[in-house]
């Protein structure tokens, strides 16, 4: 036991000590800090959320080496940001850039590499949190909806009911929610007439009511990505989801429909900003103006399912022949009245996150 | 042997450095208002007024608590005697050790998931059942799901910890035992099984502590309703970037069970005076 | 008798068929055809080639070997000469020491992160492969000083005066008489030491930086779209670990083997 436990031991002091002379990789780069030479670029961006190709397509125009790290919510992100973490592409969600406007985390983009920004959709362009687009070039964006298998979920009760249909008990032990205070307390609201950014206390009130309502007679589970893989499978009826990933769900199972309640939904929109201490802003604008790109934008949206921001790429996916060729699910209402953005609000942000407990953890 | 003392002083100093100063910014945190920057933060006790005004929270911390607790006794109970046997296995012991130990490297989401596929309506277990004609049966979101994930997540180490005391224990011990006309239940209720106490608290810390604050395996496996105290905490953290609120949370959780864990060594170190 | 039957042996086959079961089934789907996790559709090696295509992954395994290796050395040998200076030192400051060692093990995970990042923020440490060390040293010593620490309390105090009576200086009374018998806590000490440093994600994830990635950093912010390649992920991990087990434990038997032989030769 002992003998073998040193040896052990050495081979694994052994083996830390080769490992400090470099991997077995070429490229291995993971101790020796590249970030602040000029043909670095270091992205944050959420997992799974770049075209196959584009990363080392850029690589190999621009002559650079791109280091990617990824956040699984805007908070996480916000974290190391303010922890003094030094990135030159983030791509945050509306609020987040809102907030991040605000407190001085972004510099402006620059306009005169971004050329490719009359390639924008006019329906992401200019968006309520950065009107001129200073900061921020939208990256995806969609809607925010109801995924339902066609087969067991009539029509009708979704078109009268809307997200009312989520506290329909004939459908009780059927639905998944999101687990997500800010996209719960969305449809809640929204389900009462109200606007999801409300500040009213009433409102808010009534909106806590109704998910308790739910929770009590609806036995519904509550979950995140496992949505996407769960719904595919059919595994339950109902769930609520985002547009982008109700996409790839009906191109995967085309039993399941996607619908968008005439009571309003949010509609979001990651975008490109860079932030102030950047160690490569030349690099990380023509990242941008690259992402824009026809070719670049196509990559993105057929490996995500995302809608794209570039206007022709989105036509050419949902339309004859594309990936995503009549998937109702791909193309977001635009400019739809009682659809809403998400506006960034400290004091409601703590409020729905205590109520949202509440109503889980009853 | 007065020289060997010297040697826990780096120690000390480096747990002053990377545990307690990280850990005095975390209470900080508690005792300051959310929203104003760190060192100009307001002094405040309402992090901890809001744990008290619902009685949500005080249930969630409860809940954890059965769990873990559930989750201990399972683990002692499976572990204990499978340690004892890797003990009594001789020289294969290393090997089952290392074959114990080897799923634990495989990562614990993965691991997860791999669950998640299994207990799932209509997944591995469901389709084995139903060629037995039984079932459908709901596991997933239940607590046998949760607490199941997590004694397959903990369990090793109990059997490692327990392992560690029993292991090269002098049988010379139970030999006299059996000379003075012990039989083989008297031998190890009145020699074996006090050996092992310290190994048995270890496992306890060992699983009753990451199992209290788990957060991935009740959010995976129980669904988002089963709240657990370190899915809140995480949340606070991770979605309502709610800092202050999370930090005074683990910090009653800290107290609570650092008070529960004083308890349980005083009993043993009485039990060692006993024996 | 050593063939009977014996209800501990059969409670440990079916605790081995229980911790086996998810990883038949994750090395199984790491060769599903489909991105499911849950339905099986048909034999593909599409995300071996797509992981081993990927320098980020290859980046990241080899990463979390390196970092976990180089942490299980260090909280390995750190947390054995502590619980040993500890053992000598007065009972106050051992408690203290080991209150403070379970707060890295009870606080969730975000907060022990949390802690870190606002303090190498404060330090204006530059995030990268040395605080990633640093922290996984942190939270892996108190799991190694829990492992021995019942050893040293069962261990006989008279076992070192008895080494210095036989003429031995206190270095080497530590050497050949303490930690041979402290070996079974270190062992399992570093095991687990391993793998935590193996499994971390929270804390790894906001103490590194610059690209710096481990497995779990890199199979968490994966799961948005979960899809087999952290199952081939997985089962390239099973494999590199059990070769390097299966060579360290025929190494020195060959070795030995070696030796014998030569040792016949040379007296025939």
């Amino acid at each position: 036991m002992k003998k073998c436990m040193s040896a052990a031991l050495s081979a694994a002091l052994l083996l830390g000590l080769l490992s400090g002379c470099g991997g077995p990789g070429t490229e291995f780069d993971g101790t020796n800090t590249t970030s602040g030479s000029s043909d670095t670029l270091k992205i944050y961006n959420w997992g799974e959320y770049t075209g196959e190709n584009l990363i080392q397509n850029f690589e190999e125009e621009y002559d650079c080496h791109v280091i990617m790290e990824y956040f699984d919510s805007n908070e996480m992100m916000y974290t190391k940001l303010s922890a003094g973490d030094s990135y030159d592409v983030l791509i945050p969600s509306d609020y987040m850039i809102e907030r991040l406007i605000k407190e001085d985390y972004l510099q402006p983009l620059d306009k005169e590499v971004i050329t490719n920004i009359d390639l924008l959709s006019d329906d992401c362009r200019g968006l309520d949190y950065d009107p001129e687009n200073t900061y921020s070039i939208p990256y995806f964006w969609g809607s925010v909806g109801i995924v339902y298998n066609k087969t067991n979920v009539s029509p009708d009760d979704l078109a009268r009911e809307g997200w009312n249909i989520l506290a329909d008990t004939k459908y009780a032990g059927r639905l998944y929610l999101y687990d997500s205070e800010r996209d719960s307390f969305m449809m809640a609201l929204k389900a009462l007439g109200y606007s999801m950014n409300t500040q009213d206390e009433d409102e808010i009130n009534a909106a806590y009511e109704w998910l308790c309502g739910i929770d009590e007679t609806m036995q519904p589970v509550y979950v995140t990505d496992e949505i996407i893989d769960n719904m595919i499978n059919g595994i339950k009826d109902i769930g609520i989801v985002y547009s982008g990933d109700a996409a790839y769900i009906l191109s995967e199972n085309p039993d399941m429909g996607y619908y968008c309640p005439e009571q309003g939904t949010n509609i979001w929109s990651d975008a490109m900003v860079i932030p102030k201490n950047a160690s490569n802003p030349e690099l990380a604008n023509l990242f941008i103006n690259y992402v824009l790109t026809y070719d670049a934008s196509m990559d993105n949206t057929e490996t995500v399912g995302y809608t794209s921001s570039n206007a022709e790429v989105m036509a050419d996916a949902y339309g004859a022949g594309g990936v995503y060729e009549d998937n109702e699910a791909y193309i977001p209402r635009a400019g739809y009245e009682k659809d809403e953005v998400f506006r960034d609000n400290e004091v409601l942000r703590q409020k729905l996150s205590e109520l949202w407990i509440k109503v889980k953890a009853r | 042997m007065k020289q060997f003392r010297s040697m826990a002083y780096p120690y000390v100093a480096w747990i002053t450095v990377l545990v307690v100063l990280p850990m005095l910014l975390i209470i900080a945190y508690a005792f300051t208002v959310e929203g104003t920057a760190f060192f100009q933060g307001q002094f405040t006790l309402s992090n901890f007024a809001r744990f008290f005004s619902d009685a949500v929270f005080l249930q969630v911390l409860l809940r954890s608590l059965r769990v873990a607790i559930l989750t201990t006794i399972v683990c002692l109970l499976l572990g204990y005697p499978a340690a004892y046997a890797i003990a009594r296995a001789g020289a294969g012991g290393t090997l089952l050790i290392l074959i114990i130990t080897l799923p634990t490297w495989i990562n614990m989401l993965v691991r997860t998931y791999a669950w998640v596929g299994i207990l799932q309506d209509g997944g591995l277990l469901n389709s084995l059942l139903g060629l037995l004609g039984i079932g459908p049966i709901q596991m997933m979101y239940t607590d046998f799901a949760v607490v199941l994930g997590m004694v397959y997540n903990f369990l090793p180490f109990m059997i490692l910890e327990i392992h560690t005391s029993l292991s090269k224990m002098d049988p010379s011990f139970l030999e006299a035992a059996s000379d003075l006309g012990a039989n083989r239940t008297q031998a190890f209720l009145r020699v074996t099984l006090p050996m092992s106490v310290p190994g048995i608290i270890s496992g306890i810390t060992l699983v009753f502590l990451p199992a209290v604050s788990s957060f991935f395996i009740p959010k995976l496996l129980g669904g988002g309703q089963y709240v657990l105290i370190g899915n809140v905490i995480e949340s606070q953290f991770l979605t309502s970037g709610n800092w202050s609120f999370g930090s005074a949370l683990s910090l009653i959780m800290a107290i609570i069970i650092m008070l529960s864990m004083f308890l349980t060594r005083r009993l043993d170190r009485n039990r060692g005076i006993e024996t | 008798m050593k063939k009977k039957l014996r209800p501990t042996r059969v409670v440990l086959a079916a605790v081995i068929a229980f911790f086996y079961i998810p990883i038949v089934y994750t090395v199984v789907f790491s060769f599903n055809e489909s991105r499911s996790l849950t339905h099986f559709s048909g034999f593909s090696l599409r995300w071996y080639e797509r992981m081993f295509s990927s320098a980020t992954t290859m980046n990241a395994i080899w990463m979390t070997f390196l970092v976990a290796i180089l942490a299980t050395v260090l909280s390995t040998i750190i947390g054995t000469i502590t619980v040993i200076g500890l053992s000598k030192c007065s009972r106050p400051l051992r408690s203290a020491v080991g209150m403070i060692n379970d707060l890295p093990i009870m606080n969730p995970d975000i907060v022990t992160a949390i802690g870190l990042l606002m303090f190498f923020a404060t330090m204006e440490v530059s995030k990268g492969f040395l605080t990633l060390l640093l922290a996984h040293v942190a939270f892996c010593t108190p799991y190694v000083m829990l492992s021995i620490t019942p050893r040293l309390r069962t261990l006989d105090p008279n076992l070192a005066d008895a080494a210095l009576d036989l003429g031995a200086n206190p270095w080497q009374a530590l050497w050949h008489a303490i930690i041979p018998q402290l070996m079974p806590g270190i062992v399992s000490g570093a095991l687990i030491a391993f793998t935590m440093s193996f499994d971390d994600f929270v804390i790894s994830y906001f103490v590194t930086g610059n690209g710096v990635q481990n497995i779990s950093i890199l199979v968490y912010t994966m799961s948005k779209r979960i899809n087999p390649s952290i199952n081939a992920i997985s089962t390239l991990v099973i494999v590199i670990i059990t070769a390097a087990l299966v060579l360290l434990n025929v190494i020195p038997i060959i070795r030995d083997r070696a030796a014998a032989r030569r040792k016949k030769e040379e007296t025939a």
